[in-house]
């Protein structure tokens, strides 16, 4: 395997498993189908046009992206998404109608052209003998050091417990003094701003336009139904099995290769194995 | 003086359908409200309904002389009120030392340790592979180290072994001594009769006796269970 195929590979699975993550996390935890998750990640790779749209220098790209998305998550959650905890199906519904309002919004305001931005890092660096775009390798290393971190803050902090109680108990966690509405909203405001975020890394990379969460959406349910719901060792599991199929079978072979397998391997995960490869509370 | 808690007509139950039906009752600070009834009156409802699980659809609860009936279970919760529920009453997925940590606590295990050293042996192990009874010592134990003013069990002694039920009246005979008032939901008269300072009895969702440790005799209490 060449080195820059190994190297795809990891820009493949660390980007798959930080898009998913938000997914895995409003869904996991809150029991909600965002059918509106593509679309943060929309949000968020239109940041830096933003940005640039007004005027403001490019460091503040990140913060901008993070109102952005976090400002449309807490209006979203506190209008519809509460009234929609635990009620799986409804929310399928009402998200993927959200899913194409959003769309609609960012096409009224940017148009329905493609929009592209360059990377705060430019040129190349050398790893394993294949100079490969220096971006990327910071944001496969800054993706790694977060999901370290973010492992850490899940087994260690009491917020992370919390959350874990009121999934498994909503009723004795709001009886122990947890404020469970204020959490959701939280949990969910993240997961939304997780997906912003990957998106924001994303931008340099794709194609920015409306239409772009879609193809996000479903590999990271993909993702999620390979991996299984509820750990970080779930998520990365299926991120690594299905951004590793499709960037190898991609480049072996073709990208329809790619997409036929991830396809045929859901559907056996659905079908054979529904919980995922890895599933736990946790 | 304010009573702890004063309850005064309170109506409630699920959705629209009432189960408990115009309850009027006070705890003073440092007494026990010992309630029985037979299975489905109604105690479940009435604990609920003054922990905040449910909201009443009629009537008034006050703590400490301040109306808490419109305020949410975890705001109750910060002002005073400690609740073990009946059913589903630890965090399944938690470790034991997780359910005890997770709360405002405001009392060391250490001591209960010494009194249930089944939980001590177990700290690193989920509560939801623990057995009925040991899942109703931690909640027991999570109840009492979080050390409110009020104190809500729902039939505490259920599944549990005799030496635990007298350990768990021990327990609660020093919370009031310290000042607590608590209102315990039991159907084991053996343990009501030796702790309760007042009881009240419950049946079709309505008050069905009232009345104090000395003016209520062991015959009284059994009448309530056999209506």
């Amino acid at each position: 395997m060449s080195s820059v195929l190994l190297l795809n590979l990891a820009w493949q699975i660390s980007t798959l498993a930080l898009v998913a993550l938000g997914l895995a996390i409003v869904f996991g935890k809150l029991r909600i189908m965002n059918m509106a998750h593509g679309e943060f990640v929309m949000i968020g790779a239109y940041a830096p046009v933003i940005t640039s749209m007004l005027g403001l220098p490019g460091w503040l790209q990140l913060p901008v992206c993070l109102a952005t998305v976090g400002f449309v998550a807490f209006v979203l959650e506190r209008t519809i998404i509460r009234h929609l905890y635990g009620r799986m199906f409804d929310s399928l519904l009402a998200t993927w109608g959200i899913a194409i309002l959003l769309r609609e919004i960012v096409e009224l305001v940017f148009g329905r052209g493609y929009q592209s931005v360059s990377p705060p890092l430019t040129g190349t660096f050398s790893v394993l003998g294949a100079d490969y775009p220096a971006y990327r390798i910071a944001v496969i290393i800054g993706i790694v050091l977060g999901f370290i971190g973010l492992y850490l803050w899940n087994t260690r902090s009491k917020v992370a417990t919390q959350i874990k109680a009121m999934v498994g108990n909503p009723e004795l966690a709001e009886a122990i003094g947890i404020d469970t509405a204020r959490l959701s909203a939280g949990a969910f405001v993240f997961g939304c701003c997780t997906a912003g975020v990957a998106g924001l890394i994303l931008a340099p990379t794709v194609r920015i336009e409306p239409m772009m969460g879609l193809d996000y959406l479903i590999r990271s349910f993909f993702a999620l139904v390979v991996g299984g719901l509820g750990s970080l060792e779930g998520l990365g599991i299926g991120a690594g099995i299905i951004a590793g199929t499709q960037t190898f079978l991609g480049a072996v072979a073709s990208q329809t290769y790619g997409y036929l397998a991830v396809l045929t391997l859901s559907i056996l995960f659905l079908w054979l194995k529904p919980n995922g490869v890895r599933s736990s509370s946790h | 003086m304010t009573a702890l808690l004063e309850i005064d007509g309170l109506t409630g139950g699920y959705q629209d359908t009432n189960v408990v039906f115009d309850i009027s009752v006070k705890i003073e600070a440092g007494s026990l409200l010992g309630v029985l009834g037979r299975n489905g009156v109604g105690k479940t409802t009435f604990a609920r309904l003054v922990q905040g699980g449910i909201q009443a659809s009629h009537g008034e609860i006050r703590l400490d002389g301040q109306p808490i009936g419109n305020l949410p279970a975890h705001v109750r919760r910060c002002l005073g009120i400690g609740y073990m529920p009946q059913t589903a009453m630890v965090f399944d997925d938690l470790t034991v030392q997780e359910n005890l940590s997770l709360g405002r606590n405001g009392k060391p295990p250490d001591r209960y340790f010494d009194l249930f050293p089944r939980l001590a042996e177990r700290l690193k192990q989920p509560a939801g592979t623990m057995s009925g009874g040991e899942r109703k010592i931690l909640a027991f134990v999570r109840t009492m180290i979080e050390d409110t003013k009020l104190i809500i069990l729902d039939e505490p002694s259920e599944g549990v072994q005799p030496e635990n039920i007298d350990r768990m009246a021990g327990c609660l005979k020093e919370r009031v001594a310290e000042g607590a008032g608590v209102l315990l939901c039991e159907q084991n008269l053996n343990m009501l009769a030796g702790v309760s300072d007042l009881f009240l009895g419950i049946d079709s969702g309505r008050v069905s006796m009232t009345g104090t440790a000395a003016s209520t005799s062991r015959e009284d209490l059994n009448a309530v269970l056999m209506l």
